[in-house]
């Protein structure tokens, strides 16, 4: 009998061991996941919106998971970080559908990231549900694209509407606008849209301007921008030079009977911290406010949870702006799956042609383009702002819904400038 | 006299030595890029042909940097601009003409060399870090430019709607990595030949010593101004193609700042001075920086970069060329 030694034993207990393992751990394994894959902004310019819709992303596969998945079969997240450059979308989705096999592919955040996918998405007749991306489709003409954003299809008619709608109400007639706007695709599409709809409505433009992104100080601008004495100030501006903008309008005591419109940036918890009394009083676009018109089915618990893990994600703590949406991106997904029965592209897409979708966001439907059937642009107006405490926005008055008309929660406020 | 005193009919000479290397070199790259197009197209990937591509677009573009950055010892900061500036060439044709891929190339090519040959006569007169400051200026002088030029979508960016097939390729994929291959070839050749002829030993000795250089009736203006014509037109055509690689561009992508960066790093931690050294420069970080992105996380990918440079220019400081050399 030969006589085994202690490493020789140890060697024999290790496989032993894995043997053993071997069927638990394959048996551990999801059973023929359903496979999302996508690019996601994790780092670079676009990260704090794209890192706060992975988490978003993550919550609603748990939600789903723990549901026992879409049709039996658990789902699982594939990404990837685009840094926020556009050249490295097509390789990406490439991979995703070539390399890993995924089942359904969806989108990054905003229009630059998402145009860089359509091609290889069309090639492949994939069916595709972008978020927030602006006038996508209008290039690319897709038959399968489907976009979770609210502004629909006509940006230009629709999307400064509520601006001048709530500015009709005003006690004195506004008779002059100013418009001002930083040189990028969404702020140019913003501007354009209140410079067509601000002629409709007779309105004289005595300041059109744009920026730079770059821009530093604001002083100037404003300074110039005052000097017209308009009624109503327009700004199309992107998170860090709204805050510049802001303090600088501030600063310089500008005053006007309505001052805000399509700025990006006072959605975001960090900004409303940093610029807290400064914001009173403005009206601008916006997504969503916890607002009662607002209480969609789903979306406090959404956010319940959410805000529970935001702090230890390093994302935006509120989850008041496009994380709803990230969530009812997949819920789209989900619950055409949940008909379809398989990734069946062509059925998908036809599918989401073809019925309302029940989302934390509320009912949505989409039109023959993709967007929205019926835009949703919001306008509200922050209202009693006196310091940067955040717990307020997580209750109703703080962000009040001056328009559409069927999820209005308060009255207009004016002139900005005003004491709170 | 008779026929005996004649002298022998001279026998076929055999080929110079040089135009035998140039030979080798042309059906040697020819043999290479057939065997990679065969064999991705065996592979049956496309994802294949994107990161093919992502390397060959940085070879055309190290490449094009050596010319004045390794030869001659200028270096450029503007490479963004330069490949932006190809990229915007293709989109104005096309929105003016309809006219594809191929033709916005020799388009590109041609604004490039305008371009380098403005540039160089301009700034060429600096030398050291001032030029370098020079070409980044250029960078943001150019970007400036399109941020307000609407025809090519400004701000806004530009669609380019690209066909889903070109036949006879399986997928534009495929088309577009073969064009980048072509055009990875044609600049590398391009560096080769300059680095064997008189051009580039000219550049060399304005790279080592440029007074000492001119004292010796070495026309350093217009070699320098050749370079630079030859850079500019090179890293332009190296961005030509990008727009349909993307299906969109806009300035903060075609301007990016890793183009810039990695266009020095590249010939740097291959070897320049060397028609290579950026080849094996691009290879090996484009490579990295790709798998990077679908590995561990693409945060890391400037990261890596970084690292590199630090790494080869503590201990290699003439790049993986010079280290074997000096061997």
């Amino acid at each position: 009998m030969t006589r085994m030694t202690r490493r020789e034993l140890g060697r024999l207990a290790a496989g032993a061991t894995v043997i053993a393992a071997a069927p638990g751990l394959a048996f551990a394994q999801p059973a023929n996941p359903i496979r999302i894959g996508y690019s996601m902004s994790l780092s670079g310019g676009l990260a704090p919106n794209g890192r706060s819709s992975l988490l978003a992303h993550k919550i609603w596969q748990e939600d789903v998971n723990a549901r026992g998945g879409i049709n039996g079969r658990p789902v699982e997240l594939v990404y990837y970080d685009d840094q926020s450059a556009p050249a490295n979308v097509p390789g990406l989705y490439t991979k995703l559908l070539d390399v890993d096999r995924v089942d359904i592919v969806t989108s990054s955040y905003a229009t630059v990231m998402i145009a860089p996918s359509m091609p290889v998405v069309m090639q492949r007749g994939m069916a595709y549900v972008s978020l927030f991306g602006a006038g996508v489709n209008e290039a690319f003409k897709y038959d399968r694209y489907f976009s979770m954003n609210v502004t629909g299809d006509d940006i230009r008619s629709t999307y400064a509407r509520g601006f001048f709608e709530v500015a009709a109400k005003l006690p004195t007639p506004p008779r002059t606008l100013a418009i001002l706007a930083v040189d990028n695709e969404f702020a140019q599409k913003a501007a354009d849209s209140a410079r067509f709809l601000g002629r409709q409505r007779g309105l004289r433009i005595v300041y059109d301007r744009s920026y730079p992104p770059t821009t530093v100080d604001f002083a100037p601008t404003v300074r110039a921008l005052a000097a017209t004495r308009p009624d109503l100030v327009f700004l199309g501006s992107y998170p860090p030079d709204s805050n510049g903008l802001l303090r600088a309008i501030s600063e310089l005591r500008l005053s006007a009977q309505m001052l805000g419109g399509g700025m990006v940036g006072p959605q975001i918890a960090a900004v409303q911290a940093q610029l807290g009394p400064i914001l009173n009083n403005l009206v601008n676009w916006d997504v969503y406010s916890n607002e009662p018109t607002m209480d969609f089915p789903g979306v406090r618990a959404f956010q319940e949870k959410y805000r529970a893990r935001a702090a230890a994600e390093q994302v935006d703590v509120l989850g008041n702006y496009l994380q709803p949406y990230a969530y009812a991106q997949m819920q789209v997904i989900e619950q055409a799956l949940a008909r379809v029965g398989k990734p069946d592209q062509a059925a998908l897409a036809a599918d989401m042609h073809a019925n309302v979708f029940k989302t934390v966001v509320g009912d949505l439907k989409f039109g023959a383009s993709g967007e929205w059937a019926e835009p949703r642009n919001l306008l509200v107006q922050f209202q009693g702002i006196t310091d940067g405490d955040l717990e307020k926005y997580k209750r109703p008055g703080a962000k009040v819904i001056l328009y559409p008309e069927s999820l209005k929660s308060g009255e207009l406020r004016a002139p900005y400038g005003a004491p709170a | 006299m008779s026929d005996a005193s004649l002298p022998l009919a001279p026998a076929p000479a055999a080929l110079p030595r040089a135009s035998r290397g140039h030979l080798a070199f042309w059906l040697g790259a020819l043999v290479l890029a057939g065997l990679l197009f065969f064999g991705l197209r065996a592979l049956g990937n496309d994802y294949a042909y994107f990161a093919g591509y992502f390397i060959l677009q940085y070879v055309v573009l190290a490449t094009a940097w050596n010319i004045l950055g390794g030869y001659a010892g200028y270096v450029n900061f503007g490479a963004a601009g330069f490949m932006a500036a190809g990229a915007y060439t293709a989109i104005a044709l096309r929105q003016s003409t309809g006219l594809d891929l191929l033709p916005g190339i020799l388009a590109a090519a041609v604004v490039g060399a305008l371009l380098g040959l403005g540039t160089g006569y301009l700034t060429l007169r600096l030398r050291g870090v001032y030029f370098s400051i020079a070409t980044l200026c250029l960078a943001v002088v150019l970007q400036t430019l399109v941020v307000n030029w609407d025809y090519v979508g400004g701000s806004r960016g530009a669609y380019v709607v690209r066909p889903r097939e070109v036949a006879p390729f399986v997928s534009y994929g495929e088309y577009l990595f073969l064009v980048m291959l072509g055009l990875a070839i044609i600049a590398v050749g391009i560096a080769r030949t300059v680095e064997l002829t008189r051009l580039g030993r000219g550049l060399q000795a304005i790279r080592d010593n440029e007074r000492a250089a001119e004292a010796v009736g070495v026309p350093t203006m217009r070699l320098k101004l050749v370079a630079t014509a030859l850079c500019g037109a090179l890293m332009a055509v190296a961005g030509a193609p990008l727009p349909y690689y993307s299906g969109y561009l806009n300035p903060e992508a075609a301007f990016s700042l890793a183009y810039a960066v990695n266009a020095i790093a590249m010939p740097l931690i291959g070897g320049a001075g060397t028609w290579a050294g950026p080849v094996i420069g691009a290879v090996l970080l484009a490579s990295l920086q790709q798998a990077a992105t679908v590995t561990i996380s693409s945060a890391l990918n400037l990261w890596i970069v970084g690292w590199m440079l630090v790494i080869f220019v503590a201990v290699a400081p003439r790049g993986i060329l010079g280290w074997f050399r000096r061997r």
